[in-house]
């Protein structure tokens, strides 16, 4: 058997299978946040950690085409900025900064708590992608030659 | 009262490491175990038994809950933690460029 980059194929086989359900426990705790235990920052650090897992597994090559890294990094800056476009759009709606402008709905509902669902959404990405984004950064083999950039 | 004994022999766990290890990485899981500690302290402070984690659901009162203002400090201390871990990452692999070494006791030349 040709030998490949990354780990054995019972890894990759295993990482395969279980990074969607990474990914919808991380989704499920970010679209929650507002209910139970957990939201954007908990919710983000699981998507990062699939991400992270797939990059263990398969490698450095393979990852950069499954992902399109400088659609992370777009998204990355998207998301913070996109949150401080709600911060805004609360005062103009009055009062301070971050202040809730949406209907507030019912207590225990998941659509409910006015903005915090969004912002829970827009604190996900942003940690589940520059906590992916930082370890892509950091483990470049490039950098350990001498002069190597980041 | 042992709880919180205890989790001062973990902070002097992590202290021991960042004063006697040579390795910068282990330094630096030193300095994490420290900050660990700390987290736990706070939150052991907090924690009274049969009490429920503060976020309100269904049929339970506030009485019944921890005090959420710890908790809150501490997942803002991760969050940091999070931040200067990355940055002393970040510096050991600059240091590793130059030095092509982690060992703190070879690390003596101020340039070239």
């Amino acid at each position: 058997m040709k030998q490949q980059a990354g780990m054995t194929i019972i890894v990759k086989t295993v990482t395969r299978l279980m990074v969607w359900i990474m990914l919808v426990y991380g989704m499920y705790l970010i679209l929650h946040g507002h209910l139970t235990p957990g939201g954007g920052f908990g919710g983000g650090v699981i998507l990062a950690l699939a991400f992270l897992c797939i990059f263990l597994a398969y490698g450095r090559t393979y990852t950069e085409e499954w992902l399109n890294i400088k659609l992370l990094h777009q998204a990355e800056s998207a998301a913070i900025l996109l949150f401080l476009v709600v911060g805004l759009l609360g005062v103009t709606a009055g009062g301070v900064f971050l202040t809730n402008f949406l209907y507030h709905g019912e207590l225990f509902s998941l659509v409910s708590a006015g903005t915090i669902p969004i912002l829970n959404i827009l604190i996900g990405v942003k940690v589940g992608v520059s906590l992916f984004l930082a370890v892509w950064v950091l483990s470049d083999p490039h950098l350990l030659e001498e002069g190597g950039d980041m | 009262m042992t709880v919180y004994l205890l989790c001062f022999v973990l902070f002097l766990v992590g202290l021991y490491g960042v004063l006697t290890k040579r390795d910068l990485i282990k330094i630096i899981l030193s300095l994490t175990i420290m900050a660990y500690s700390a987290n736990l302290f706070l939150i052991l402070f907090a924690y009274r038994t049969d009490a429920l984690y503060p976020i309100l659901s269904k049929g339970v009162q506030p009485g019944q809950m921890v005090d959420p203002l710890p908790q809150a400090m501490v997942l803002t201390s991760i969050v940091i933690e999070l931040g200067t871990t990355a940055l002393l990452v970040a510096l050991v692999v600059r240091i590793y460029q130059k030095y092509k070494t982690f060992d703190i006791t070879k690390i003596r030349r101020l340039s070239g």
